[in-house]
């Protein structure tokens, strides 16, 4: 019916526009700035940042906290849900709080870690009392990276854990509660119940998870800035420093440029590695 | 009670503490004194109660005008995402049309990239036509944030609209337009207002983007991140505390439709 | 009030034809049924001469007016849907009172209707809940009421009773049967219950396969089926077809008795009868068909039997005191003037020469 057909153009047009002014063309506009130096076609900028002492940190840092962070959060995610399934009474209480922290921005939850971890902070005081250490400990220094990819590992399981466990509880809630029967009847323990039936029935969601996470994961910066200012260096945050400190918008521009290349991959390979045939779709 | 289901009490407790206690531990510092924060060894419970130390995060220069910033653009954002959004879901879920599939995957797609990255080649432009260090400038950056979402989440509100209700409508006088007002709309409100606040967090809480693109007119978070290496511990517990307390509040106003809105929108 | 007139309506989506040139005409204060299996077209047509979808060709005329290109706000029409379509954010009242409402009532009238409306299907005592507070029939009702109270020239309902229960289904047809006829407003109603289709209809329209295959009373159509497609579809269970082909010296050979019967256009016919009319009788004898018993379900008013003739399968229904054994070989009369002849090729009915 093209009167119908015509209100839906009209209706979809805005939200198209926008998001080619304002997605689309800043995607193209990266590369563009990233690929000139004063007007002229180059690779000057990406030189400059493959030389610049912070690049090869921030790259190892940023993919180390991928490795870490992206699986700790979907298993305690998918533990998370699996203990939903077996709590009755309050189930929607403990929901809602495991899933406060989906509010909380990653500014906010650095700035929380800071408070647990600082040196005379509540971690030093129950490391303290339980004789571990003695007297405040300044962990949070540029003299223990380790500390400081510990404390940023964890203020990210803790704040971002939540979205995958929305998620995955979504995804659990689709699979028919007859299909856990139907393999109880045929003698399948808990365990096998999970690997053999909820596991794979729920792999669409866990590839959703599994990307929007990782694209999350590149995006840390607030969270690393807050607890460690410039001491533990990340992608995101080489490209505010280029951009807000240095004003050199084509260097900026050019770590962009890398990070959109690193979530494009990431995100192929999440579709490719766990490929949902069309028969398993539930829907 | 078996010893399973005690460890899985055991379980579901340690989990909700981990979650609970850190914010609780923020909210004992930012009500301390402000010496409280160099204390040795920290007491769990709050002591001398005291709002010096908001008292002193709310003085200092910046904090209230990020403060004012923050919540007008997160109200930008969430018109403009609203607005742009909701027709579009509309579309989505209404209407077979050529094309629908691409869009669809458009929209999709913007979720595979770190779009608050894209800021950066968008500070060039802006200085072009006077939109860097304006709040309109970060909102439209949010809400190319938030637009997807919203898209996807009022599609999904609309599909469970029935159809039928709309023809009924129809049938009884109304035109497209009318029985939009009168019968979508109104089943449609609360998961508009979800979908609202939705918006209203994603931008509340976004810091790359709020200050890469302004220089003086920085919302919280862009001041908070600017001045946190000069700032005393104090006041950066009081900032968190104050980042977090919305985030409280909206969560708790929208969890009803925590899946709804979280679930789809990472589908 | 007004008739309706559908006039070669197709409609094609994409690459399938849902309707291949429909013709039907309603005459005024007619209550007609749409009756034919899903996916025969019958809630498409509906919903053309609602003006919700839009036929690819064709016209539709309510009253002397041509409404093809109106939408349905404007073609005089009431609908009752499906899932009743209640608004659920509105009151029993508005609801009924919506369409009074955009047709910009006074207050009084509007009060006056929706209580008119209200008192016809029962619900005065429900007029300040909400849909959430109804009962599925209860907001059929509501539905119902609704439509009535615009008092349209067209009312047109799509498989209104088919989400109730049974016997709540049972009950609302008997209700809706003697309010239409109270209003007299000339209807159009689509299912796919035969049951509902015979005891509402003025005139039942089968479709079958995008198609009107027979449009007739109901007795006609369950007693004279236009094709073996409607004797098959109505009456539960459904007509028996015996497939055979002629012996020498013309007529047919049915389970060992000879009956006359039309030509057999490609050598082979289908003899039709319904099960109530073949009579078990005690004897055999000449004309009676024999047919070896396979099953027999006590249902309580009747025994049913499935039985074999001629190998072929078949259905009769028996006195509920015979003592009837699986095996045994019965014989069956038929009723008089109840045999009916079909091309199995057309599917048509083969009319005998009078």
């Amino acid at each position: 019916m093209p009167k119908e057909r015509l209100l839906a153009y009209l209706l979809l047009a805005p939200s198209v526009l926008f998001l080619l002014v304002f997605f689309a063309w800043p995607f193209a506009e990266a590369f563009i700035v990233a690929l000139q130096v004063r007007g002229e076609w180059s690779l000057g900028n990406f030189a400059t940042m493959a030389r610049d002492i912070n690049f090869a940190p921030a790259l190892r840092n940023t993919m180390l906290l991928i490795l870490v962070i992206v699986p700790l959060q979907v298993m305690l995610a998918l533990s998370m849900a699996m203990l939903l399934t077996r709590i009755r009474r309050q189930r929607d209480l403990v929901l809602y709080i495991w899933t406060i922290p989906l509010g909380i921005s990653d500014l906010a939850a650095g700035i929380v870690w800071l408070a647990l971890l600082s040196e005379q902070g509540y971690i030093n005081t129950v490391l303290d009392a339980l004789g571990l250490i003695e007297g405040p400990t300044l962990w949070l220094s540029y003299e223990r990276p380790v500390a400081l990819f510990v404390a940023v590992v964890a203020a990210e399981l803790w704040r971002a854990t939540a979205i995958v466990l929305v998620i995955l509880v979504a995804g659990v809630q689709l699979i028919p509660r007859e299909y856990g029967e139907a393999a109880e009847v045929f003698g399948a323990g808990a365990w096998q119940r999970f690997r053999r039936i909820t596991l794979p029935l729920l792999k669409p969601s866990l590839q959703s998870a599994l990307i929007l996470r990782t694209i999350l994961a590149l995006e840390v910066f607030a969270v690393v800035v807050a607890i460690s200012g410039r001491d533990l260096t990340v992608l995101m945050g080489e490209a505010y420093f280029w951009q807000n400190d240095y004003r050199d918008a084509g260097v900026a521009s050019a770590y962009a440029v890398l990070i959109l290349g690193i979530s494009i991959a990431c995100t192929l390979f999440f579709l490719r590695a766990l490929r949902v045939r069309e028969e398993t779709e539930m829907r | 009670m078996t010893i399973q289901r005690w460890l899985i009490l055991a379980a579901v407790l340690v989990l909700c503490l981990w979650v609970l206690l850190p914010i609780y531990l923020i909210v004992v510092s930012a009500f301390g004194p402000r010496d409280a924060v160099f204390a040795w060894p920290k007491s769990f419970w709050p002591v001398d109660f005291t709002t010096e130390t908001v008292a002193f995060f709310f003085g200092a220069q910046g904090v209230l005008s990020g403060l004012l910033n923050s919540i007008l653009v997160a109200l930008m954002t969430m018109v403009m995402a609203i607005a742009l959004g909701a027709p579009a879901g509309y579309a989505l879920a209404r209407f077979a049309f050529p094309g629908k599939n691409v869009y669809r995957l458009l929209v999709l797609m913007t979720r595979a990239f770190p779009i608050p990255v894209l800021a950066v080649p968008l500070t060039v432009r802006f200085i072009e036509f006077g939109l860097y260090d304006t709040l309109l400038g970060v909102a439209l950056v949010h809400t190319a944030l938030a637009l997807p979402f919203a898209v996807l989440i009022t599609s999904s509100l609309f599909l469970g609209i029935p159809r039928e209700l709309e023809e009924a409508a129809w049938t009884l006088g109304c035109t497209r337009l009318q029985a939009f007002r009168r019968v979508v709309m109104p089943l449609a409100m609360p998961g508009l207002a979800a979908t609202a606040i939705f918006a209203f967090i994603v931008s509340w809480n976004e810091v790359f983007a709020a200050t890469i693109l302004s220089l003086e007119n920085r919302t919280l978070t862009a001041f908070l991140i600017s001045v946190l290496g000069e700032s005393p511990l104090y006041f950066k517990f009081a900032g968190g505390f104050f980042l977090i307390v919305p985030a409280l509040v909206f969560i708790f106003a929208i969890r009803k439709y925590l899946f709804s809105l979280w679930g789809i929108a990472s589908r | 009030m007004a008739g309706i007139r559908a006039e070669n309506i197709r409609k094609i989506f994409g690459t399938y034809e849902a309707l291949k040139s429909v013709s039907l005409e309603v005459a005024d204060r007619e209550f007609t049924v749409l009756l034919g299996p899903s996916g025969c077209g019958k809630t498409t047509l509906l919903r053309i001469i609602a003006g919700l979808e839009t036929q690819t060709s064709g016209e539709i005329r309510i009253g002397d007016r041509n409404v093809s290109g109106l939408p349905p706000r404007r073609r005089g029409i009431a609908m009752v849907f499906q899932n009743y379509a209640v608004f659920p954010h509105l009151t029993v009242f508005e609801n009924v009172a919506f369409g009074l409402r955009m047709k910009r009532a006074t207050a009084d009238e509007i009060d006056r209707k929706v209580r008119r409306a209200a008192a016809m299907m029962h619900i005065e005592q429900l007029l300040e809940r909400y849909p959430s507070q109804l009962s599925g029939g209860q907001r059929q009702r509501v539905a119902v009421a609704r439509a009535l109270a615009v008092e349209p020239e067209v009312l047109l309902m799509d498989e209104p009773l088919s989400n109730l229960d049974a016997l709540l289904r049972m009950e609302m047809r008997a209700e809706l049967k003697g309010l239409l006829q109270e209003t007299r407003t000339t209807t159009i109603y689509v299912t796919h219950d035969q049951v509902e289709a015979m005891s509402l209809a003025d005139r039942i329209a089968v479709m079958h396969g995008g198609r009107i295959v027979q449009y007739d009373r109901p007795i006609r159509v369950y007693q004279d089926p236009a094709t073996a497609f409607c004797g098959g579809f109505i009456g539960s269970p459904p007509m028996n077809f015996i497939r055979t082909q002629p012996v020498e010296g013309g007529g047919y050979r049915i389970g060992g008795a000879a009956f006359p019967g039309p030509a057999a256009p490609a050598g082979e016919i289908l003899f039709g009868i319904r099960p109530e009319d073949l009579i078990v009788e005690p004897e055999s004898g000449p004309g009676l068909i024999d047919a070896e018993v396979g099953v027999v379900e006590p249902l309580g008013p009747h025994l049913l039997l499935t039985v074999r003739i001629d190998g072929q399968p078949a259905r009769v229904t028996a006195a509920p005191d015979l003592d009837i054994r699986v095996g045994e070989t019965i014989h069956l009369r038929p009723g008089p003037g109840r045999i009916r002849w079909f091309d199995p090729a057309t599917d048509q009915a083969i009319r005998e020469p009078a």
